[in-house]
């Protein structure tokens, strides 16, 4: 007998039929969103810029990029940047766009100063930002520079874990590769101290806008 | 890998005798379970998840196969490749032959309590495949060639200037160990370069979700994102107990491990991998394959010790553990130490080798308590021990002076003559209460056991000088 | 915590069940329990037959043997229409371990059952069910409690005994962990003596920083376990039950 076959026949033997419990309804009633997801994020050092739209998003984009003296940064060809001429907007950085540009994306991702993405969703209870992979959407571009930018719109902000999970669309497949990213990589296993930057990025900047 | 009651007894002295240890324990493990508590103050209607979250828990246990084959068909439609394994050594030759067939020489691993219990890189190294532990702690701990003390704190019982040592030793600088910024930072130049070059990541599965045949990986530092994204194979060793049916009962689980385990609302990457990189994806895995290991985990379904397999790894027992907080993780010699470890290491990883951990526990209830499934372990604590019994496996001479000391409870008369016969016995070492014995003649070491009081409770009873006046 | 009816009790009668570690080792602690139950108007009944609840067998897994002095335990009580323990946990076995270890003997079960209905911990029935409060001019005494395990998780007994130390005049300084285990539990005391006495000095080093002279415990078994290692500390180690006698005295 297989593996498969002797490890199933074993459960089968065993197996009996009991209710499954329904889904867990979220308890979470925040009056506004915004202020909650900027509080958690926030608690976990994330960092939250708040703008009017998205013009005045970008603004803050560029404001980030200055600050960190970035020259190379990595765009995901994803809502709402794919509408955006970044390399015209900043020309005095290196752009990897997505899909777009050539060159070896990792090798780029591998050296470049900032990642820029948009988000699938938003947990507000959490501070959480979901990405997804497919097109245009790169792992490594949200993962490997030492800062990450997402654009936010407050549209996409869901209460918490339970009301995001309930609103997924079960039709559509799920990417191959899905991040809830909770605020910029840490550790604290030397002596239980926090550190920013162990594998992830260092900085998490989560520009919402309206 | 044992622990017969003189190894457990020893590792335990040694930890209690070690006075910076026992301050990183009792620090470390005091300010995981504050965190823990505060984060669930904040949660509404806690007590109620936790129950019902144990409800969806046991019911998924009960038709474990259903949701097993549920996910096998949902994660090969996805693309991914199934693999089923009876024991450590199915999962090792699954996990050295995929290597082996893709030439790879190095893999980088992304904390995992599965490949620990199955001694995966001892089997790698031995093939000639490196295999480097990601995780910070995991890493000075493997540069440490020592084995991970907690659960999620696995180098709780480093300094860091044991830290800056290791780390300095590799990367051949000196590093100040007060500077963890800068320490963190080599950690992840080195890290980084090994996660660029290797030819394979394997990872463990904190959960895998059937609906959808996705592996889940939750981190703090982001190395199971690196693991999973980066080399172009993905391994993912999992327990088949930890598989959950929907997306919506995840949620729970992901929302009670951040809490439980570190006190946080959720981790800070929760990372769901749905098969290998689809066309159009501009980066990932070419390749995703995942191990599922029983190991005797279906042999315990429909026992007493079913409840067990509920678990989910989070390491808060551990936390409130008193033993834990004394002994340490390395006198269990298990990859799972603490409460949890002392029930499912018999129980997974033979109880011949591991007869004393089911006595490392005072049954106080601690765990239990901060379990966020519930799991009764003072009861399979017990449980254990009865089994010993029964199968006779514990000291003749335990027996038989537990059986007389039955037989002598059963005959009142009896205790009588033996108590009185002990008082004239105990005279020449009983001062105040305590019984000054000789130390090589105590068991309790340096702790003076009592003395049986000059008159028993019922003698003055019957002398009729406690009759109300 | 499993929750077990508890019948309120009629009759101004109780049977003591003074535990084999009182009646041998600390039976100062079952003076001052009858002293106290007569004091709150009952009448107590000593039934001399008992011996041992039996949960020294039962929690070093010798299932046969505890459930013959269960089932003994069970036959001496039963007649009684209250049962008192100065011991949260030989009450906890009783009240909690009990129906289960009989699960086997559906009619011992029952009676067991029965029993559990009507057995109390002395802090619990004292303030619960007697509704004692003592009178007088109090002195102030400063305190800490420990709370025993199976006593406040078993039973979930916690506030009853504070309850019953502040009507006399204790100051509670809490430890930081009041219900940290003190490191007996029963056998594990001698078969694991190096971590169960660094549990000891541990919960001892918590008393000591609380910065008080008595440490409180309504479990005998904390009690002689923390008392042997007190030589030489200012700290002193006693049972509820005699303190509560002593100033209401
Ligand atoms: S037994 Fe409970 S508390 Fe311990 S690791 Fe498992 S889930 Fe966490």
């Amino acid at each position: 007998m297989s593996a498969r076959e002797e490890i199933l026949e074993r459960l089968r033997r065993k197996a009996s039929n009991v209710e499954m419990p329904g889904a867990w309804q979220s308890q979470r009633n925040f009056p506004d969103l915004a202020e909650r997801f900027t509080a958690s994020l926030t608690a976990v050092r994330g960092e939250v810029r708040r703008a009017e739209n998205l013009e005045a998003a970008l603004v803050e984009v560029g404001t980030i990029l200055e600050e960190v003296s970035a020259k190379t940064v990595v765009a995901n060809n994803e809502s709402p940047l794919s509408d955006v001429a970044l390399a015209e907007r900043w020309p005095e950085c290196a752009w990897h766009i997505v899909g777009q540009s050539s060159g070896d994306l990792r090798e780029f991702c591998a050296g470049a100063d900032v990642g820029l993405s948009g988000v699938e969703a938003a947990l507000a209870e959490t501070g959480s930002l979901v990405v997804h992979s497919g097109v245009g959407k790169s792992r490594l571009a949200t993962l490997l520079p030492p800062v990450h930018i997402a654009l936010v719109p407050v549209s996409c902000l869901a209460p918490d874990i339970f009301t995001w999970t309930a609103s997924r669309n079960q039709e559509a497949p799920m990417p191959s590769n899905l991040n809830l990213i909770s605020g910029p990589s840490k550790s604290a296993d030397i002596e239980f101290t926090l550190t920013l930057g162990v594998h992830g990025p260092k900085r998490l900047v989560a520009v919402l806008y309206e | 890998m044992t622990a017969t009651l003189s190894e457990f007894r020893q590792r335990a002295k040694t930890a209690i005798e070690d006075v910076r240890l026992q301050g990183a324990l009792d620090g470390g493990t005091g300010k995981l379970w504050e965190m823990r508590r505060l984060t669930f103050e904040e949660l509404p209607n806690s007590d109620a998840l936790r129950d019902h979250f144990k409800a969806i828990r046991s019911a998924t246990l009960r038709n474990l196969v259903e949701h097993l084959e549920t996910f096998e068909k949902n994660a090969t439609a996805a693309g991914a490749n199934v693999h089923w394994a009876r024991d450590g050594t199915d999962a090792r030759e699954i996990v050295i032959s995929i290597a082996q067939e893709h030439g790879v020489k190095l893999v980088t691993k992304s904390k995992s309590m599965a490949t620990e219990e199955i001694h995966l890189n001892e089997a790698l190294a031995e093939v000639g495949v490196e295999a480097i532990e990601t995780d910070l702690g995991e890493y000075i701990v493997q540069l440490a060639e020592e084995t991970p003390s907690h659960i999620i704190a696995p180098a709780i019982h480093k300094t860091r200037h044991e830290a800056a040592e290791l780390l300095g030793r590799e990367s051949g600088r000196s590093l100040s160990p007060d500077d963890l910024t800068t320490l963190t930072g080599e950690a992840r130049k080195l890290l980084r370069k090994r996660f660029l070059t290797a030819g394979m990541g394997i990872s463990g599965g904190n959960m895998i979700v059937a609906e959808t045949g996705s592996v889940v990986l939750v981190t703090n530092e982001g190395n199971a994102r690196m693991v999973t994204s980066v080399p172009p194979v993905h391994i993912a060793v999992v327990g088949i107990e930890k598989i959950i049916p929907t997306w919506d009962a995840a949620a729970i689980w992901l929302s009670l491990l951040a809490r439980s385990a570190s006190g946080q609302p959720l981790s800070i990457y929760t990372s769901v991998i749905t098969g290998p990189s689809r066309a159009g994806d501009p980066d990932g895995t070419g390749e995703v394959h995942i191990v599922l290991l029983d190991n005797g985990r279906s042999e315990l379904v429909g026992t007493k010790y079913e409840e067990v397999l509920q678990c989910i790894r989070c390491g808060a027992c551990l936390n409130v553990c008193p033993v834990y907080r004394e002994a340490g993780g390395h006198s269990y010699d298990s990859p799972y130490p603490g409460p949890i470890g002392a029930v499912v290491t018999p129980l997974l990883l033979g109880r011949e080798n591991y007869e004393a951990l089911p006595h490392a526990s005072s049954l106080c209830g601690a765990c239990k308590e901060v379990c966020p499934v519930r799991i009764d372990l003072p009861r399979m604590l017990l449980e254990l021990r009865a089994d010993q019994v029964a199968e006779r496996t514990i000291p003749w001479k335990e027996r038989k002076a537990e059986e007389a000391g039955a037989f002598v409870f059963k005959h009142e008369k009896l205790m009588r003559f033996m108590t009185n016969a002990a008082r004239l016995a105990q005279r020449p070492f009983s001062r105040d209460g305590k019984l000054h014995l000789p130390q090589r003649l105590n068991p309790a070491l340096e702790r003076q056991l009592p003395a049986l009081a000059k008159r028993s409770f019922r003698e003055m009873w019957k002398s009729g000088e406690l009759e109300e006046k | 915590m499993e929750e077990v009816e508890l019948k309120m009790t009629q009759s101004k009668r109780v049977a003591l069940c003074v535990t084999c570690l009182v009646d041998q080792v600390v039976p100062e602690i079952g003076v001052a329990t009858v002293q106290l139950l007569r004091r709150a108007g009952y009448e107590v009944e000593f039934p001399e037959a008992q011996t041992c609840c039996g949960q020294p067998f039962f929690n070093s897994g010798f299932r046969e043997q505890a459930t013959d002095l269960a089932k003994r335990t069970v036959e001496i009580f039963e007649p009684f229409e209250a049962v008192v323990l100065p011991s949260g946990s030989c009450a906890a076995m009783i009240r909690v371990e009990y129906p289960h270890l009989l699960e086997e003997w559906p009619e011992w079960q029952h009676r067991a059952e029965e029993l559990a209905a009507k057995t109390y911990e002395l802090s619990e029935f004292l303030v619960n069910y007697a509704d004692w409060i003592p009178r007088g001019d109090f002195e102030e005494i400063r305190l800490t409690y420990h709370d025993s395990c199976h006593m406040c998780r078993l039973l979930g007994l916690r506030d009853e005994p504070r309850q019953l130390l502040e009507r006399v005049g204790g100051r509670i300084s809490e430890m930081s962990e009041s219900d940290r285990c003190c490191g007996f539990g029963g056998l594990f005391s001698v078969r694991m003596p190096e971590v169960s006495n660094a549990m000891t000095a541990e919960k001892l080093h918590q008393a000591c920083d609380a910065g008080v002279e008595a440490l409180v415990t309504s479990d005998p078994g904390c009690l002689t376990q923390m008392r042997g290692l007190t030589e030489g500390s200012s700290i002193k180690v006693e049972h509820i039950a005699t303190v509560l006698e002593e100033v209401t005295r």
